[in-house]
């Protein structure tokens, strides 16, 4: 019971660490779930990952797969309400004001140096994940060929995860 | 205050949200409710993008709800939400149930590792185009490094690099013109 309350509190405030990009919170997220609570593996984490990217959807939504890993649908439904729901009353309510506040300098300075820190907590993320999931020639090589392919953005993104899938499927049989 | 019925913007959003599959999240957004259907224009969705970006929270949700707000007020951004958040929701549930149950199995292990390894390399791109579109001068590329060497290879508490990095972000960028975010195109996932 504590363990579902700590879940719930865990990504609490982790959605509020969500600055810039669900990547950015990417690091503390693996910190937490699996080096301090220890709900899964880092395996496992980047495979729930990876999951939430082949799902429609935010990709915050990882926060179900982890609260599911860790205490079932309890932990799934209140580790997915703790991550969308308490940052959604708060947009709400900068929204309403902000038509107004947007042209203040403090807005304006604030906008601009979160910005770098924002990017630099997604790079952070691509480093998390790439340090489990990215760990000999094969998974070098399905990397960097999907980050070619990505590039030329003619592929959707979907269809070349799938497609690494098939060849990590045919390599490992 | 009302632009749009809600069942009208539950469907759209709905359907934003199931064809986001994987990446181009916010340009969908923008598609769909600019370019294809002009309920608000290309200002507008800047605003509401750079206000989603800038407000903590998964960003694609807080647009969902911002846009949802402006569209039908408050109701508008309880359906914006709830359409966009629950039907990947239940769809991830379903797989996480199959995934801890191993239905999975050896078979699908090396599948995983492969579609892993390809995450990375998308959301790799996804990184540098927006540092491409949006990172400005060498102050903020100095910021963004420290920040991604603390939580990355450091593996320093994100807090604590989200505050030092945010005080040294404003002192340092003080004097430096408004960084430009109007390229909703740059965020492709």
């Amino acid at each position: 019971m504590a363990d579902v309350a700590l879940l719930t509190w865990t990504f609490l405030w982790l959605s509020f660490l969500c600055v810039g990009g669900g990547l950015g919170v990417i690091p503390e997220m693996e910190r937490q779930s699996v080096a301090i609570h220890h709900w899964l593996t880092a395996r496992e984490f980047v495979d729930g990952y990876t999951l939430s990217q082949l799902t429609p959807g935010p990709s915050m939504l990882v926060a179900v797969f982890v609260g599911y890993r860790a205490h079932g649908l309890p932990g799934s439904l209140l580790a997915g309400l703790a991550m969308f729901l308490p940052t959604s009353i708060l947009a709400v309510v900068i929204s309403h004001h902000w038509r107004r506040w947007r042209t203040r300098p403090w807005a304006a300075a604030t906008e601009r140096a979160l910005l770098p820190v924002g990017i630099g907590l997604m790079a952070g993320g691509v480093y998390t994940l790439a340090r489990t999931a990215v760990h000999d020639g094969v998974t070098v090589a399905l990397a960097l060929a999907t980050a070619l392919v990505m590039a030329g953005d003619r592929v959707p993104p979907v269809l070349a995860v799938l497609a690494a899938g098939g060849v990590g499927w045919f390599l490992s049989g | 205050m009302r632009r749009v019925s809600l069942p009208r913007l539950a469907a759209v959003f709905t359907w934003i949200g199931l064809s986001s599959l994987g990446g181009g999240r916010s340009a969908y957004f923008h598609e769909a409710l600019v370019r294809r259907r002009g309920w608000i224009d290309h200002d507008e969705f800047v605003q509401d993008f750079t206000l989603s970006q800038v407000l903590p929270g998964p960003n694609f949700s807080n647009l969902a709800v911002v846009l949802g707000y402006r569209l039908a007020g408050l109701a508008g951004a309880v359906w914006g939400l709830l359409a966009i958040v629950l039907p990947g929701a239940l769809i991830l549930l379903a797989l996480s149930v199959l995934y801890v149950r191993g239905v999975f199995g050896a078979t699908a292990t090396g599948s995983m590792r492969g579609m892993s390894a390809a995450v990375v390399g998308l959301v790799l791109v996804t990184t540098l185009r927006i540092m491409r579109g949006s990172l400005r001068g060498g102050r903020a590329a100095l910021v963004a490094a420290l920040t991604f060497a603390g939580v990355g290879p450091l593996r320093l508490p994100t807090i604590g690099v989200v505050l030092v990095m945010t005080a040294a972000s404003f002192w340092l960028l003080r004097a430096e013109p408004t960084p430009s975010l109007d390229r909703p195109e740059a965020e492709r996932a």
